[in-house]
């Protein structure tokens, strides 16, 4: 069946999938729900052997307490009725509700990931644009080796040799932590020391996504490059300049929103590994120390937030296509 | 075929690609050879240092690093080909008919990707680690199933913007099946972003095996890279080749699969300009 | 006249000079923020219902205990003043101290007393319901007196009062409400120098100075920040950075421990651990083979090198240990070393002999049969630990596989299952051996489903004899020699190998003052604490 050629306006094509998106949440709400049932082991057998008190009549009286020895089905069905009324739940765990838990952790999520976000599109792009504009010279191949191992290196030994040039040896930034906690700033110095605990964390990320920009960014662009309009606009005498930055770029960025949008989608789970190097509060800590706790309320609810913004996200990344290459139509 | 070899051999870094590959495989089959017997056993005192009666030192048990790269090379190397393999083949199907088709399939397809993108890339992989019980094959497992929607997405681009071309409609006026519009005349014009995102997924994949074993969930039975720089890991700045070898180790595979990956794509691609 | 003017003279400056040093010392002592690492974050800070090792370092500082201990392991006073005990032992009467408040300004008594030991650490402490098990009442004829009614002797309560085992707290706010959900459980209100303030999750939680605390003067500093890192290299980062200035219980990992010893700001102590005194073991399942044979267990006893196993894995911390109680112990004199010795220089040689006597002669490439190793959850020198177990049975032709699973699972497979042949574990010996090592070896401590307790299977009608009869023994002398027979025992058994005393070690700066004054250590109030800068 041939491909449809059937032209839909932009808005229909955005008001058919946002009408979509809620039937899609609650699907993966669901699936969510039974895919983590599936791990062995129950909040309450951690707590109780964290407790140091795991008999059989305490694991029975925390389970009916969290009311985890209701049947399967009926849980999931309570549990799909409060996100009607939005009630993400409790953490039995932590003894707050869930959504108090997340909203805590939310800013300096958004700090972080967002921050990384700007300077590795970036970077990466301008780094891919240089590199390809001299391909096969030594910058090229510089700027792609530093890519390669960027993103080769694990992120545990980039922040730690971070930490110990920036902070230990050169004393220039704090190890890590979000503010200053002997300190208790307000006001402008809070925003600067939170500035200043933000750059090793945020540079770290930022060489590990940087990486695939600057790749795709250069391979796209090359791509481009070859293609009869380049030949013609040089034909015509614009500038390489001109031809690189109008005409180039627009289209070989399409890859990079593409994977930008990815990224964007997976912001609110943070990064494991980064935050726990450098004690970042933000939800990817959170999420992995709930996975162990097996409290999943606190982790659906996570889902939840992070299911909605990957469906916006991708809507939103869908429509930029079109506005970015008027031969795409929805 | 032979045009396609010829073109092949005529990128340097492409040949320079395979060849470094062929020899991480035979170091991997050449292991139980080189250096007999199971390389968790203790060899010499703990940390010697690199470049003495070990040629890359020894860990905190006294194991022989070399006999550690050597044997790990074909777990890592396992698990990190197939898992992006697997991880750039799902992908890329689901991506090119999601694009190719639009319409309904194409919801169809991208809402499937929307809930594997849901969940955090590594929570997701210790999620179905812990499920399916840790070994190599569910590693291999949960490593594909977590890296296959951003190649989805990727292709799925692509897809849609080659869809409107001239060259398509051409084919699709000759007739050509749909099979061979999109294998054939569309595919090979996306390569570049697979095969970048798929070679530099073949380190992710290697890493998150290290960081899965550093959590206790890979298997303590297999020696591979990851296993290495994990338990390396809190000796980074005491004993910094336990970490560092396995590390070059993974860069020098990546750097290859690369390389090959830029060959491949000179020969598919002729328009392609260097 | 001028000699005595003279020694006027002398003797005014020398007063004004001591004046001025003591004010001097006193204007040192007060004031600072103390930031500690603690690891991991606790998940409550009810250490009333928990005993999760990390809530006792935070939670010490705003709950306080009758009694406080020496390092003689005697009792000196806490909230209570003094204490008599009755020379049949059932009876103890306690004096409170007077003027003590809670941080909400009302006061405490001893039906607080009361209230804390018969309602919560009695009916919901994981440890309370052994420890306080010969407790029948305790009568309170005056707000500043509690006299507890004992069923039968029972030595070894007088050394679970401390603020951490047995916390005191404000009736007035629990009675009533459901002890296991209070509202205080994260927003603790004791009568300790620090009263708590605020717990931001993932960060931190901070203590200030409780200005109303019953000892006059102190504490000395301003409050206490506990952080959390989750990742060890940036623990030892702060450290090194002086961002915090103490970390203990394994916060700083062992390996770097000794690095940061030999930077000039740093100290590192063993002391404050004498009260925890955890074993490394090896735990068998005496019930399947093949470790249902003596010999069989006691070549893997022999073929471990304690000192190997001190070295590598825990980079030199650790003392070899003998038996089921830790030395520790010997300023009491429960402790003796003399029992088998299975740490021996030639320990592979006699592994091997008894392992040929015992029948499984090695067969095909070596090996004499297979085992599953089970090792514990806890992390990385856990996962060292295990794979040295690995090294040192094949040596001895044991083929040991890894199995590493997370926590929940391990317990419930080691202590409900009994589905494992040899695991790794370590247990505390705690603060007195009904309360931390009785639960290994009684036979009435064989419980499914109740994790420490003794899953091994070991039970001996002796041995049980002679910890029920140390159980009520009063006369020191006479417990301590029960105590060895019993050691010689279970050693001689071998249901487990104990491999090493594990070492906790304490990181902390060197302009902190009087941190570490009790073998409570971390887990004490830090009241007297200061920074001498």
């Amino acid at each position: 069946m041939p491909p449809s050629t059937g032209r839909t306006s932009t808005s229909s094509y955005a008001l058919r999938r946002l009408l979509q998106a809620v039937p899609v949440v609650f699907a993966i709400l669901v699936l969510n729900f039974l895919l983590l049932h599936l791990a062995p082991g129950d909040a309450a057998q951690v707590l109780a052997g964290e407790a140091g008190s795991a008999t059989p009549e305490y694991m029975a009286q925390l389970r009916q307490r969290f009311g985890l020895d209701r049947p399967l089905a009926l849980q999931l069905v309570l549990y799909l009725k409060n996100m009607l009324a939005l009630d993400l739940g409790f953490s039995f765990r932590h003894n707050l509700p869930v959504l108090a838990l997340i909203l805590g952790r939310l800013g300096p999520t958004l700090l972080l990931m967002g921050t990384t976000l700007v300077v590795s599109v970036v970077a990466g792009v301008a780094l891919g644009l240089l590199a390809a504009a001299r391909a096969g010279s030594w910058r090229d191949t510089l700027i792609s080796i530093l890519a390669l191992v960027s993103y080769a290196t694990p992120l545990f030994w980039v922040g730690l040799m971070l930490i110990v040039v920036f902070s230990l040896k050169l004393d220039w930034l704090p190890t890590s932590g979000m503010e200053t906690v002997a300190a208790f700033y307000e006001g402008w110095p809070r925003v600067v020391d939170i500035a200043r605990h933000l750059v090793l964390p945020a540079l770290t990320l930022s060489l590990f996504y940087m990486a695939l920009y600057v790749r795709l960014m250069r391979a796209a662009v090359l791509e481009q490059a070859g293609m009869d309009y380049v030949t013609t606009a040089r034909a015509k005498g614009l500038s390489e300049t001109r031809i690189t930055l109008s005409h180039v770029l627009r289209n070989a960025v399409l890859p990079v929103v593409t994977l930008a949008g990815v990224q964007v989608g997976s912001l609110l789970g943070g990064s494991v590994v980064v935050e726990s190097v450098f004690a970042w509060p933000g939800l990817g800590l959170l999420a992995f120390q709930s996975l162990f706790a097996r409290d999943f309320n606190l982790l659906l609810g996570i889902f939840f937030l992070s299911a909605c913004l990957v469906v916006v996200v991708n809507l939103m990344v869908d429509v930029l296509y079109t506005l970015l290459d008027p031969r795409i139509h929805a | 075929m032979k045009r396609f070899w010829r073109r092949f051999v005529r990128s340097r870094g492409g040949v320079l690609g395979v060849a470094i590959l062929a020899v991480v495989l035979a170091v991997a089959t050449a292991a139980p050879v080189l250096f007999p017997g199971s390389p968790f056993r203790r060899v010499d005192r703990p940390f010697a240092p690199p470049f003495g009666r070990q040629l890359f030192g020894t860990d905190v048990l006294g194991r022989d690093v070399a006999a550690g790269i050597a044997h790990g090379a074909r777990t890592s190397l396992t698990i990190g080909v197939l898992a992006t393999s697997v991880a750039v083949l799902v992908g890329t199907v689901m991506g090119a008919l999601a694009g190719y088709y639009g319409g309904w399939i194409d919801d169809l397809l991208m809402r499937t990707t929307e809930f594997f993108q849901t969940i955090p890339t590594f929570l997701f992989a210790i999620l179905l680690v812990a499920i399916l019980a840790p070994s190599v094959a569910s590693i291999v497992f949960a490593i594909a199933v977590v890296n296959w929607p951003a190649v989805a997405r990727l292709v799925r681009g692509e897809f849609l913007a080659m869809r409107g071309r001239e060259f398509v409609q051409a084919c699709v006026c000759l007739g050509m099946t749909d099979g061979r519009v999109i294998f054939r005349h569309i595919l090979p014009n996306c390569l570049s972003p697979i095969i970048v995102t798929g070679s530099l997924s073949v380190a992710t994949a290697i890493l998150i095996e290290s960081a899965l074993s550093f959590l206790g969930l890979g298997d303590p039975n297999v020696m591979s890279w990851g296993f290495m720089i994990g338990a390396g890991r809190t000796f980074l700045r005491s004993a910094w080749w336990l970490c560092t070898i396995p590390g070059a180790a993974i860069l020098l595979t990546v750097l290859a699969i690369n390389l090959l990956g830029e060959g491949l794509n000179d020969a598919l691609n002729p328009r392609l300009q260097r | 006249m001028r000699f005595r003017s003279l020694t006027l003279g002398l003797t005014v400056l020398l007063a004004v000079g001591l004046v001025l040093a003591a004010g001097e010392a006193a204007a040192q002592k007060r004031g600072g923020t103390l930031v500690m690492l603690v690891q991991p974050e606790p998940p409550t800070l009810a250490s009333y219902i928990s005993t999760s090792g990390p809530i006792g370092q935070v939670s010490s500082k705003v709950y306080e205990g009758l009694l406080e201990y020496d390092f003689n392991l005697k009792p000196t006073p806490g909230l209570a003043q003094s204490w008599k005990v009755s020379p049949d032992g059932k009876t103890i009467t306690f004096t409170l101290q007077k003027g003590v408040t809670f941080h909400d300004g009302h006061p405490f008594t001893s039906a607080d007393v009361k209230f804390s030991v018969l309602e919560v650490l009695k009916k919901a402490h994981p440890r309370g319901a052994a420890t306080f098990r010969e407790l029948t009442d305790i009568d309170t004829p005056d707000a500043q007196t509690a006299v507890f009614k004992l069923a039968a002797p029972a030595p070894y309560l007088m050394m679970a009062l401390s603020g951490y085992e047995s916390p005191m707290l404000p009736r007035h706010l629990f009675e009533g409400t459901d002890i296991k959900a209070s509202k205080y459980a994260n927003a603790p209100v004791g009568t300790g120098p620090f009263k708590f303030v605020e717990w931001q999750r993932g960060q931190f939680m901070r203590f200030d100075r409780n200005p109303d605390y019953w000892r006059k003067g102190r504490p000395y500093l301003d409050r206490i920040v506990a952080r959390f890192v989750a990742d060890s290299a940036t623990r030892t980062a702060a450290i090194e950075k002086g961002e915090a200035q103490v970390g203990g219980f394994a916060a700083i990992p062992w390996s770097d421990v000794k690095t940061l010893a030999r930077l000039p700001q740093i100290e590192t102590t063993t002391r404050g651990y004498e009260m925890s005194s955890p074993i490394v073991q090896l735990d068998f399942n005496t019930r399947k083979a093949p470790f249902d044979n003596l010999k069989v267990r006691q070549a893997v006893s022999y073929a471990v090198s304690r000192q190997a196993v001190i070295e590598n894995v825990w980079f030199g911390w650790g003392k070899p240990a003998t038996g089921p109680i830790s030395s520790n112990f010997a300023p009491v004199g429960f402790y003796t070393s003399q029992v088998r010795n299975y740490n021996v220089p030639n320990g592979v040689e006699a592994a091997n002999k008894l392992l040929d006597e015992a029948g499984f002669k090695r067969g095909a490439g070596g090996i004499r049969f297979e085992i599953v190793h089970d090792q514990t959850p806890y992390g990385e020198e856990w996962q060292r630990y295990g794979e040295y177990v690995q090294q040192v049975l094949a040596e001895v032709g044991i083929k040991a596989t890894l199995r590493y699973e997370d926590v929940p699972t391990w317990l419930k497979r080691l202590y409900t299952d009994y589905d494992f042949q040899l695991s790794s574990n370590w247990i505390q010996g705690l603060a007195d051996p009904v309360i931390g090592v009785h639960r290994l070896y009684h036979s009435r401590q064989i419980r499914p489903g109740t994790v420490f307790v003794n899953e091994t299977g070991w039970s001996s009608p002796r041995t049980d004899e002679l910890m029920d009869q140390a159980t009520i023994e009063l006369d020191p002398r006479k417990r301590a020699a029960l105590y060895q027979e019993f050691q010689k025992l279970v050693v001689e058994g071998a249901p487990l190998v104990w491999v090493h005393e594990l070492q906790f070690v304490t990181v902390y700066s060197k302009q902190l003052k009087d941190l570490i004054v009790s073998p409570l250590g971390l887990y004490a109030s830090f009241d007297r604490a200061y920074f001498d800068k």
